[in-house]
């Protein structure tokens, strides 16, 4: 907490999309988009320099993409049998990757006792939180 | 990328003597890690490109008396590899791994890791190094928070400095016709004062052959804040060194990475660890110690806090060690 350092340990995403055709495929959209969901809660910006409009970080080395160490253990969960599969094929695309943001944003503020309302969560962003409140635990 | 003449001599003599003396017209080629993607982005357009990889002698890691002696060609894959350097330099060990990539590891060398060119993301763009009303007043939240008066506001990008500096290494420069000529690694890293120049004691004309490093037996460790646990350029790093007798810490340094143009001797957080052991209070003392004087720009004053915390590990590190 005394670097304002997000990382994480571990994500669970339970996920109905109705009617599963290939439980595997299903499942490995949802892996995806927690990787897509951690990527833009923790890392993902771009960065515009003020005065002349230019990304200041079209590349790989400022425009961070978690890389395999930071996405911690991911488990997923898909509702199957009665109730579900009499729906019909429900669409996967997008559902799994708007949740993590309010989800690992609800978890940093359960964590440090204080909500930082921006994302990407970074150190700047979470310790200038934590400093509002009232000092770094 | 504009066309060059390249040239790979045999022997450090016919190398610098392939060099011009004006910075640009001529670079030095050891791994090419930072060269080639500064050429590829046109940010240097060298008319000569000088290949260090057939001077056989500025290779390797050798133990001399009091000291160990790194070749400036030497990968940081084999710094890493190395017994002496495991046994002397934890710090060297902990900051090369932090490189992370096995492609810098390969193919990245000491001596190019650290003269490699600053990160600034304005210099980067091809807005200069020294366009600091831009910085100013733009996006300066991995600039520097230390030694900014002037116009040179980006951070000095490498991580072994830092250590090369706490260790009182000394860099051992040659020059035409064969002559040499040593600096410390504390005066050897410089804020440059124009684009004309360069981040270091070098000359246009000179090449760093070797790193001399003593093993006086400080006990020492590196510590760095990244954002991501895979590749990444650190937000600041700190290196401790010290001597310790009965527990007591005497002849403390403690240089920050990534927070000044050049790598940062912080005076008083080196002497706030001298005279105690090291623990909890005393590291986080100098932790403290360690930000005084610090002048952050609009959008970093978060390093400080950072500042406090790598000071602090580094030193109960270094006091484990």
């Amino acid at each position: 907490m005394e670097t304002g350092i997000v990382t994480m340990n571990e994500m669970v995403a339970v996920q109905d999309c109705g009617l599963i055709i290939d439980l595997k495929t299903a499942e490995s959209q949802v892996f995806g988009a927690l990787i897509m969901g951690i990527t833009y809660s923790l890392f993902e910006e771009c960065v515009y320099d003020p005065k002349t409009g230019i990304m200041l970080n079209a590349d790989m080395e400022f425009y961070r993409l978690a890389g395999l160490k930071d996405v911690g253990q991911l488990k997923v969960h898909m509702m199957t049998g009665n109730g579900y599969e009499e729906r019909g094929v429900v669409g996967l695309g997008e559902p799994p990757v708007i949740s993590p943001g309010a989800a690992i944003a609800n978890a940093v503020a359960n964590a440090c006792g204080v909500r930082v309302p921006y994302l990407p969560l970074t150190p700047d962003r979470v310790l200038t939180a934590l400093q509002q409140k009232g000092g770094i635990a | 990328m504009k066309s060059f003449e390249y040239a790979a001599p045999k022997s450090l003599d016919e190398a610098t003597g392939l060099l011009g003396d004006k910075w640009g017209d001529t670079e030095v080629l050891a791994g090419g890690t930072d060269l080639i993607t500064c050429m590829k982005q046109q940010i240097v357009a060298p008319k000569r490109v000088v290949s260090l990889k057939n001077v056989a002698d500025l290779k390797g890691i050798k133990a001399e008396g009091k000291s160990i002696r790194i070749g400036a060609t030497t990968t940081l894959g084999d710094l890493i590899a190395n017994s002496s350097i495991q046994e002397h330099f934890p710090a060297l060990i902990t900051a090369a791994k932090s490189l992370h990539s096995p492609q810098v590891l390969t193919l990245g060398t000491v001596g190019g890791e650290v003269l490699q060119r600053p990160r600034c993301w304005y210099y980067r763009n091809g807005l200069g190094l020294y366009n600091d009303s831009q910085v100013r007043g733009g996006d300066n939240r991995y600039h520097a928070i230390f030694g900014n008066d002037g116009k040179a506001l980006f951070v000095h990008p490498s991580s072994l400095a830092p250590i090369f500096v706490a260790l009182g290494a000394t860099m051992i420069i040659a020059g035409a016709k064969g002559k040499k000529r040593n600096v410390a690694a504390a005066k050897f890293f410089q804020t440059p004062k124009s684009d004309a120049d360069r981040e270091s004691a070098l000359k246009p004309n000179e090449i760093l052959a070797e790193i001399e490093v003593p093993t006086s037996g400080l006990k020492n460790a590196a510590y760095e804040i990244r954002h991501r646990q895979v590749i990444d350029w650190p937000y600041v790093t700190a290196a401790v060194a010290f001597a310790a007798k009965n527990g007591a810490v005497s002849d403390a340094r403690v240089v920050l990475g990534h927070v000044a143009p050049i790598p940062w001797l912080s005076q008083a957080a080196s002497k706030a660890l001298n005279g105690a052991a090291i623990s909890e209070t005393t590291a986080a003392r100098a932790g403290d110690a360690a930000t005084q004087g610090a002048k952050p720009l609009s959008k970093n004053e978060y390093k400080l806090q950072l500042v406090r915390v790598a000071v602090k590990r580094a030193a109960l590190a270094a006091g484990a060690a």
